[in-house]
């Protein structure tokens, strides 16, 4: 039993944050908020050579082969820096669906792809309804010639403007099935949607009647389910990672302003108001590192409690976040409530990911399934 | 990073559960029986596992210490006796102690021949406990000690005591601290039962009047007891962590069984979805509680103190422990205040120390020590907010000089 990390994992880490902050300052992502893709090609370029992009896949894909606590490593920093770009879209969520449902073929296609940087992907999980379990699904797929059609309205899919391909799932008459989409096709259309986290980006994308060829069903018809639900818990962790890194770093400013702010003619950290709510806020970031490292090591290794540490994590490292990022702006006062002063970039980045594949209330549902069986 | 245990801890384990199956009594009426327990683990092997084996200990790994405590807590094991023996007097004489002292006391905390209190809170030195003022005076070859002690657990029983006092009121208060070993059996000792709010008293008053301390039993040199006991208060937590972790899964469940019984609108509480997203939450932190000691447990592995890093993991199982239950009370409705004519299905099953059933009224009531003893949640934040975020420290009145 040994929870900590091996010497490489801590190398990853560090090699990750050092080019963050060396490329992804808040400058950077203040900038991508105003450009019109939203995220940069060098940086994606110099992330593909860094061998993050295919950091979990096979090897014989062109990726690294690492598990869920490397690729959790990468999205903590890129919490902690509000990386502005399709990463979490691309490899968790197009990435992973890929490895976990799509035949010798599709991954031949789009994995290797991915990996060196030429393609990017998505996953359209939601729905009108905002209901993450996966049999909720009502967009339809309809047998058209050798292919399908497919109709719906997909919502808040991460970064669909600028993906290449993305994981649909649609009801066939089979059952629950999932398709790869061609955002550019026919039939098909993207809209944006802008939230408050700007260096993040959301689409809608509806499907009428868009044709796919026999050839983009992922896995059999009507055998789904199981592909989302593994895909959806690997997305409540990488999410987490990411919330968790956004956390570190709105406790780490409010650490280093409470030692120089100064007001009554003492600095402000001094006072046990603000030095109590930065402990509590310590609290927090130490525990969600527990639930994320730990979840993400159970879903590599196949833990039998897999599925439930992946809820407990998304459940516990939601509200967390919410609480430290908050306090956040509380124990800055004024300044932090600025758009100038950074702060809110990784309030924002937390924000965003709270309700997204599943939200607290969605998780702790399923962890009473699963700790009463009823 | 790997979080299954090695088929050695696993076989470990498996010879843990055994043994206590055979020989776990399955109810504690008395003292008597209590110590004829502890006396059998002892001589199993699984008490004062980490201490070193020419005093009686097994040199055990971390990691074997906390799987019995978890087997033990698992099994609903009744308590060894002697617990500030164990867990504060016997690990502060391992580190601090002369050999003398050493061979005098280690073996006969571990057999529970000699019972061990502790004696630091004052009832005007409480979070801030290097305020304290019982007095010892230097009389050549033993001390004289006055003074009065509170919150002394164990003390109704106490053969000895870890005592802090103060030897030098003349320099700053917690350079003028000594730690030393007292003989509770003297006339110059009074121990009152303290009543708490749980109406069982298992903490005590100790009054002190021209007690005798021999010179012998000081502990480390003169004016080092503060040092001492801020080490001496982390001991406890790290081997602990994961048993108390199982036993909180343990009521846990019983909770759950209640909730599918009681009802709300004709169907079960369980059935509600409000208090489904409660227990769901109390569920994770309790997991997340569970976590963390394994974090803890892999630093203690590799010889690393978790230093005040244990600060936040008591504020942690603390504060939860309070949330949990709350929300058992909630659930529980009246049941879960009763003391007495408890339905056997609303009884809590667990070892009280005083032999009766388990009630969730007195979890309840105790869950409120938690956030006090061994340092408060406030004085736990100061720890952190100081030493591991490294925040200033508030401007204080007793950090200008000396006591008066």
């Amino acid at each position: 039993m040994n929870f900590s990390f091996s010497e490489d994992q801590v190398l990853l880490r560090n090699s990750v944050r050092a080019a963050l902050d060396q490329e992804c300052a808040a400058a950077h992502v203040r900038a991508m908020m105003e450009d019109e893709r939203g995220y940069s090609d060098a940086l994606w370029g110099e992330m593909a050579k860094l061998g993050w992009l295919g950091l979990p896949f096979p090897e014989e894909q062109g990726g690294a082969g690492l598990g869920l606590v490397e690729l959790a490593l990468v999205l903590d920093e890129m919490g902690r820096a509000a990386y502005p770009g399709p990463y979490f879209a691309t490899v968790v969520l197009g990435g992973l669906g890929l490895s976990l449902g799509g035949s010798a073929a599709q991954k031949e296609r789009w994995l290797p792809a991915i990996a060196s940087g030429q393609a990017r992907a998505s996953a359209a999980l939601l729905e009108d309804g905002l209901d993450w379990s996966p049999s909720a699904t009502a967009a339809t797929a309809t047998p058209a010639g050798d292919g399908w059609r497919l109709s719906g309205v997909k919502r808040f899919v991460p970064w669909a403007h600028v993906a290449d391909v993305v994981l649909v799932p649609a009801r066939a008459p089979e059952g629950l099935s999932l398709f790869l989409v061609d955002p550019r096709g026919a039939g098909v259309s993207v809209t944006p949607m802008v939230g408050i986290d700007l260096a993040s980006r959301w689409s809608e994308l509806r499907l009428a009647d868009a044709p796919v060829p026999a050839d983009a069903l992922v896995g059999p018809a009507g055998g789904a389910g199981p592909v989302l639900e593994a895909l959806l818990r690997r997305a409540a962790v990488a999410a987490s990672a990411e919330m968790l890194g956004a956390a570190r770093r709105c406790l780490d400013m409010s650490v280093a302003y409470a030692k120089v702010r100064e007001q009554f003619g003492q600095l402000i950290g001094s006072f046990q108001a603000i030095r109590h709510r930065c402990a509590e806020m310590l609290l927090e970031v130490e525990n969600s590192h527990s639930a994320v490292y730990y979840a993400a090591w159970a879903l590599t290794a196949g833990a039998e409690d897999a599925a439930m540490a992946a809820s407990i994590c998304k459940s516990y490292v939601s509200e967390a976040a919410r609480k430290v990022c908050g306090d956040a702006i509380q124990v800055h006062g004024g300044i932090g409530f600025t758009w100038e002063y950074d702060l809110h970039l990784y309030f924002k980045r937390a924000k965003s990911l709270e309700p997204l594949y599943g939200d607290a209330a969605y998780h702790r549902e399923l962890i009473v399934r699963g700790v009463t069986g009823a | 990073m790997d979080l299954n245990y090695t088929a050695e801890d696993v076989a470990f384990r498996k010879q843990v559960r055994t043994w206590l199956e055979h020989n776990m009594p399955r109810h504690i009426r008395n003292l008597e029986e209590r110590r004829a327990w502890h006396r059998r683990l002892y001589e199993a092997g699984y008490l004062g596992m980490g201490w070193p084996r020419e005093y009686g200990g097994q040199g055990a790994r971390p990691m074997e210490q906390a799987i019995v405590a978890d087997e033990m807590a698992r099994a609903g094991a009744p308590a060894p006796t002697n617990g500030l023996g164990l867990g504060i007097a016997g690990p502060t004489i391992v580190v601090h102690g002369t050999e003398a002292q050493k061979r005098r006391f280690l073996r006969k905390i571990l057999t529970a021949e000699e019972m061990w209190c502790q004696l630091y809170s004052e009832p005007n030195a409480g979070s801030d406990l290097a305020a304290l003022r019982t007095a010892a005076e230097d009389r050549g070859d033993h001390f004289v000690v006055n003074g009065q002690k509170i919150w002394t657990s164990g003390g109704a029983n106490a053969d000895w005591g870890l005592l802090l006092a103060r030897t030098d009121p003349t320099v700053p208060k917690h350079k003028g601290i000594t730690c030393f070993l007292i003989n509770m059996r003297q006339p110059g000792v009074d121990v009152r039962p303290l009543k708490q709010i749980t109406g069982s008293s298992e903490f005590c008053e100790v009054f002190m009047t021209n007690a005798r301390v021999e010179k012998e039993h000081m502990v480390g040199r003169l004016g080092e007891g503060w040092s001492i006991a801020q080490t001496t208060l982390g001991y406890e937590r790290g081997g602990r962590a994961l048993a108390r972790v199982t036993s909180y899964a343990s009521q846990y469940r019983q909770l759950v069984e209640a909730a599918r019984r009681l009802k709300r609108d004709g169907r079960p509480i369980l059935d509600d979805p409000i208090t489904r997203q409660k227990l769901g939450r109390v569920w994770a932190d309790l997991e997340v509680e569970r976590y963390g000691a394994l974090r803890t447990l892999t630093m203690l592995e590799r010889g690393e103190h978790p230093g005040a890093g244990g600060s936040i993991t008591k504020l942690s199982y603390s504060e939860f422990e309070k949330r949990f239950m709350e929300l058992a009370e909630e659930i529980l409705g009246p049941y879960g205040q009763l003391t007495e004519g408890v339905p056997t299905e609303y009884r809590l099953e667990v070892d009280t120390a005083v032999g009766d059933h388990g009630t969730w009224a007195y979890a309840f009531l105790w869950s409120r020590a938690g956030t006090i003893y061994a340092g408060s949640s406030e004085i736990q934040k100061n720890v952190i907010g100081e030493r591991i975020l490294g925040l200033p420290k508030e401007a204080r009145a007793d950090r200008v000089g000396a006591r008066r």
